[in-house]
C-alpha cells in the first residue's frame, strides 16, 4: 500500500507478537489531517495494541510507522510525544498526587526549568513561563467546566471528572494528533455527550485524532474514515456507511 | 553549660546535620522520584570510604589498615570527592537497577546491591581494610587551627551546616521548580509521563545520581567527625531508619523530613541513651530496631503524609483569568 502524499500518520504492514500470540498480524492504514480517524472491532482485535505500537509504548515485532513522512517505528514513548503525538489512556492515568493544575502544567511541552541547570537559575528564569502556562491551564479548565477543581488531588476526581482530565492533559501538551483510547469508556450518558462535544468543537478548530471507541452510534456521528480490525487484521476501512455494508465486518462482530 | 554537655550536644547537632542531609538526599530518591532505594546507606558508605583514604594518606605496607587509593587532599576536597564518588556509584547501580524495572523488582534489586555491597567491602581486606574498616581518620583543619578540644567541636558543627545549608539548596531547587513538579509526575505515573514527552529513566537517573552525590557527601561528614567507618556501620538496617525518618516526618517535604530526621535517628535513638539498661546484654540495641520498625508500620497504616505532609501547590490568580472568570460554577468543591 503506498503512502498517499496527505496523511499525517501512516501505518504499515504493522506485526505484534507477545510471546505465540498475533496481537497484530499486519496492519495498514492512514491517518488523514484535520479528521477523526475511527479505530474500531470487537475485543482482542489489536486496537489497543496498534495505539500503543504508534505511541511508542510496544515495539513493533515488524512493520513501520511514518509520522509526517519520517520513521517513527520504535521510538520511545517521549520521543514519539515530542514530536507532536499525545495519547490518552484507557484507563484513567492521573498523577494522583498533583492538583489538578499541576497535572495540566506537567504536559506543558518542553518547560523552562524542567532542566537541572535550568532549576539552578532560580524562579526569575522560568516563573514567567510557568505563568504563561497556568494562564493557558486555566483557559483549558473554563473550557471544560473544571475550573473549581482547580486546587484538588488528582486522586480525588470522579471518574467521569478524571476522563476530562485525561483530555484536557492531552490538550496541553498541544499535539498534532491525538491518539483517544476509549475517550468515553465508563462516563455516564450526559457527560459522554459532553465529551463528544468537546471532540467536535476540536475537530472544528483542525485537530487530527485516532479514536478508538465501541460505542458504533458515536463513531458514526465522529469519525470519518472509519479502520474496523478483527484478529490482529484491518478487515474495512472507509465511511462508516461503507465498512457497515461490509459484509466481513458483519462476521467478526457477531462472530468476534 | 558544662564541657561534657557541650561535646554531647555539639556531637548530637553534627549528627543531625548528617542525617537531615541524608534523609534529604533519600526524599529527593523516594518521597519525590518514587524510587524506592533499599540500598541508600551503601551511598553513604562510599562517600564515608571516599574522604577516609583521602584524609589517611597512602597506606603503609604491613600497616594496621590496608586500603586502596590512599592520598592526603586538603580538606574540603575530600567531601567534595565523597560526593562524586557517591553519584559515580549511583550512575553504575541506576545502570542496571531503574531501567525497564517494574519498581517492586527494582526495590529487591536495591537491597540485594545493599548485601552484596557489604559483602564485599568485608572480604576484600585490600580494598577499605575488611571487617575492621578505617580508623584514626584525621580530623580536617585540626592541624591548623588552634582550638581547644570544644572549641573544635564547635567549627565542626559550623561546616556542618554550611554544607546542610548547600545540599538544602541544591534539594530546594529541584522540588520548587518545574523539574519537581516533572519528577512527581513521573512518581505518580510514569506511563503517562512518558506520554507527555518525558524522559522518564533520564530523569529518574537524575534523582538518583543528586540523592547519591548528597548521600556521600553526609557520609564524609560523618566519617571525618567520628575518624572510623567500618562494615558495621552501614549493614542494610540503617537505610530502613532514614526511610523511616522520611515517611515519619513526611515524605515529599523537606521540611517534614527534617524534623522526620530529627525526631527518628536523632531524637528518639539519643533518647535511648538515657534508659536505664535492663534485660540482657544488647537487649535496648536489638529494642530499637524493634521499635523504628513499629513507628515505620504505625504511620505507612494510620499517617502515611506523614507529620507534615508533601504541601498542596497552589498558583496565584494570572490577570487574565481575572478579568475573564468563567461564568459563576454552581459546582461544589474548592
Amino acid at each position: 500500500m503506498s503512502e498517499s502524499a496527505g496523511a499525517l500518520l501512516a501505518v504499515r504492514d504493522l506485526h505484534r507478537q507477545f510471546g505465540g500470540v498475533h496481537a497484530v498480524s499486519g496492519a495498514s492504514f492512514e491517518v488523514p489531517p484535520g479528521r477523526i480517524t475511527g479505530l474500531i472491532g470487537p475485543n482482542g482485535a489489536g486496537k489497543s495494541t496498534v495505539l500503543n505500537v504508534i505511541a511508542g509504548a510496544l515495539r513493533p515485532t515488524t512493520g513501520k510507522i511514518s509520522y509526517r513522512g519520517q520513521d517513527i517505528t520504535g521510538l520511545p514513548s517521549y520521543q514519539v510525544a515530542r514530536r507532536g503525538i499525545t495519547r490518552t489512556f484507557q484507563n484513567s492515568s492521573e498523577f494522583a498526587a498533583l492538583t489538578v493544575l499541576e497535572n495540566l502544567l506537567v504536559a506543558a511541552p518542553s518547560q523552562r526549568g524542567e532542566a537541572l541547570w535550568q532549576a539552578a537559575l532560580g524562579k526569575r528564569y522560568w516563573r514567567p513561563y510557568e505563568r504563561e502556562m497556568v494562564e493557558r491551564a486555566r483557559q483549558l479548565l473554563a473550557r471544560f467546566e473544571m475550573s473549581a477543581k482547580e486546587d484538588e488531588y488528582a486522586g480525588n476526581l470522579s471518574g467521569g471528572q478524571k476522563r476530562l482530565l485525561e483530555l484536557m492533559r492531552g490538550l496541553m501538551a498541544g499535539p498534532a494528533l491525538l491518539l483517544l483510547d476509549e475517550p468515553m469508556a465508563g462516563v455516564n450518558p450526559s457527560l459522554a455527550r459532553r465529551i463528544e462535544q468537546h471532540l467536535l468543537d476540536l475537530l472544528g478548530e483542525g485537530l487530527t485524532m485516532l479514536m478508538i471507541e465501541h460505542e458504533l452510534a458515536v463513531v458514526e456521528r465522529l469519525c470519518d474514515p472509519v479502520i474496523v480490525m478483527a484478529q490482529g487484521r484491518v478487515i474495512s476501512q472507509g465511511t462508516m456507511a461503507e465498512v457497515r455494508a461490509d459484509r466481513e465486518v458483519l462476521d467478526a462482530y457477531l462472530i468476534g | 553549660m558544662s564541657v561534657a554537655w557541650q561535646f554531647y550536644i555539639s556531637t548530637v547537632l553534627v549528627y543531625l546535620g548528617v542525617d537531615v542531609m541524608a534523609c534529604w538526599g533519600l526524599n529527593l530518591q523516594f518521597g519525590v522520584a518514587g524510587l524506592v532505594n533499599f540500598a541508600f546507606i551503601i551511598f553513604q558508605a562510599a562517600g564515608a570510604y571516599t574522604a577516609a583514604v583521602l584524609t589517611l594518606g597512602p597506606a603503609t605496607k604491613g600497616g594496621f589498615q590496608q586500603y586502596l587509593g590512599g592520598a592526603h587532599w586538603p580538606f574540603p576536597l575530600p567531601i567534595l570527592a565523597a560526593g562524586v564518588v557517591g553519584g559515580l556509584l549511583a550512575v553504575l547501580v541506576g545502570s542496571f537497577a531503574i531501567r525497564r524495572l517494574r519498581r517492586d523488582y527494582e526495590a529487591m534489586v536495591m537491597l540485594v546491591v545493599s548485601l552484596i555491597a557489604t559483602s564485599i567491602a568485608t572480604n576484600q581486606v585490600g580494598l577499605v581494610n575488611g571487617p575492621n574498616g578505617l580508623a584514626l581518620v584525621p580530623k580536617p583543619l585540626a592541624t591548623m587551627v588552634n582550638l581547644t578540644p570544644i572549641g573544635y567541636q564547635w567549627l565542626f558543627v559550623g561546616i556542618t551546616a554550611v554544607i546542610c545549608l548547600c545540599v538544602y539548596w541544591l534539594v530546594h531547587i529541584v522540588t520548587s521548580s518545574p523539574l519537581g513538579r516533572t519528577l512527581r509526575a513521573i512518581r505518580d505515573n510514569e506511563q503517562a509521563a512518558a506520554a507527555l514527552g518525558k524522559n522518564v529513566t533520564g530523569l529518574r537517573m537524575l534523582a538518583f545520581v543528586l540523592g547519591g552525590v548528597i548521600a556521600g557527601v553526609s557520609g564524609a561528614i560523618l566519617v571525618e567527625f567520628i575518624s572510623a567507618w567500618s562494615p558495621g556501620s552501614w549493614l542494610y538496617p540503617e537505610t530502613f531508619v532514614y526511610f523511616t525518618a522520611v515517611i515519619v516526618g513526611g515524605s515529599g517535604n523537606n521540611l517534614g523530613v527534617m524534623v522526620g530526621a530529627l525526631l527518628v535517628p536523632v531524637a528518639f535513638l539519643e533518647a535511648t541513651r538515657f534508659v536505664p539498661q535492663f534485660g540482657p546484654p544488647g537487649f535496648i540495641d536489638a529494642l530499637q530496631w524493634i521499635i523504628v520498625g513499629v513507628l515505620a508500620l504505625v504511620f505507612l497504616w494510620f499517617w502515611p503524609r506523614g507529620v507534615i505532609p508533601e504541601r498542596r501547590r497552589r498558583f496565584p490568580p494570572t490577570a487574565q483569568s481575572e478579568a475573564r472568570q468563567p461564568l459563576p460554577s454552581t459546582r461544589t468543591g474548592r
